[in-house]
């Protein structure tokens, strides 16, 4: 079998890759698509921990539930997020995170 | 010995096709490329989650985050009329600084879960330290029977599952003999069980989330008239 620190691996590398594009991409929606998989890493790390913490073979399903509620949490964030894009891009016509620097000149 | 062996081959194909995918999330420069490559990501994780047994938040992946998010991804994006990121100067000491950051933490965390305790002998200091902080925080300690056992060692194999178990952990009636005779654990109702009881104000909470969410999404992106 699978021991349980290959999928921490997984998400420790999924989250990574996530941070990789924050820190890189200047589009704020890849920005936010990057942060969406961030969470999906978080929620691999959790489901992996409710079967290594299972008691008698059954899984810990408080892990799964709080893994359900980031979902919950991230569609509406998601909801929002682009709500903000799109009433930045009517003001700038533009997504590049660089072009907000009004304070800046 | 086949079975454990096809699991093992199903896992770390899925788990280097995620990772493929993550990457060209990233470095794929048309946003509209990303998000399907995000979708393929996506895809992937719910099978790996079906692969641990978790079949409700595989489903769950599958529907809100291949389904319901990426659309709503791919609708911002055609809705925008996105160019192309330009390549200005400096961004390549940019992408440097960047991946070495995230090369450093994953680095981190890959060296973390190799060291886990438990890797090496059977101690597993972590058990301990979470219950006596669960008690500090909620008051109350757990009952002995609702404490979960420490695994035998973190960086073992994940403990098989175990479906009589489960029976019995949703119908304690259930006789001995007719928990043995249960071959599959109904994920849905255990989850739903924990949910309901234990998580249900917070679950109600969430709703409220995400009516908010809702609202406020309709707020920002409505048209402001200016007269």
């Amino acid at each position: 079998m699978i021991p349980l620190a290959h999928y921490l691996i997984l998400s420790g590398l999924l989250f990574s890759i996530g941070l990789a594009g924050v820190l890189i991409r200047k589009n704020i929606i890849v920005v936010f698509m990057c942060l969406e998989m961030m969470l999906t890493a978080a929620n691999v790390a959790l489901v992996a921990f409710s079967r290594a913490q299972g008691t008698a073979g059954v899984p810990v399903y408080d892990a799964q539930v709080l893994s359900l509620f980031i979902t919950g949490i991230a569609a509406a964030e998601v909801a929002i997020g682009l709500a903000l894009i799109v009433a930045m891009f009517r003001a700038r016509r533009t997504v590049e995170s660089t072009a907000l620097n009004s304070l800046k000149d | 010995m086949f079975e454990t062996s096809l699991c093992q081959i199903l896992f770390y194909l899925l788990a280097a096709l995620a990772v493929l995918c993550a990457v060209g999330v990233v470095a794929y420069r048309n946003p509209v490329n990303s998000a399907m490559c995000m979708a393929v990501c996506f895809a992937m994780v719910a099978a790996i989650f079906f692969g641990m047994g978790a079949q409700f938040l595989g489903i769950v992946q599958l529907i809100v985050y291949a389904g319901a998010i990426l659309v709503l991804f791919l609708f911002v994006v055609m809705m925008l009329d996105i160019h192309d990121e330009g390549q200005s100067r400096g961004s390549y000491i940019h992408a440097a600084v960047g991946v070495l950051v995230a090369g450093f933490f994953a680095g981190l965390i890959i060296i973390t879960a190799l060291r886990l305790p438990g890797a090496t002998d059977n101690a597993c200091p972590v058990h301990s330290l979470c219950d006596s902080v669960g008690e500090l925080l909620i008051g109350e300690a757990r009952t002995a029977s609702e404490t979960p056992a420490a695994p035998a060692q973190y960086g073992g194999s994940l403990p098989k599952l175990n479906a009589a178990a489960a029976a019995r952990m949703e119908n304690p009636a259930i006789s001995d003999a007719d928990a043995a005779k249960v071959t599959s654990i109904s994920d849905v109702k255990l989850l739903g069980k924990c949910l309901y009881t234990h998580y249900n104000i917070p679950f109600v909470i969430l709703s409220f989330a995400l009516l908010s969410g809702t609202v406020g999404a309709v707020a920002l992106a409505r048209k402001i008239r200016k007269d």
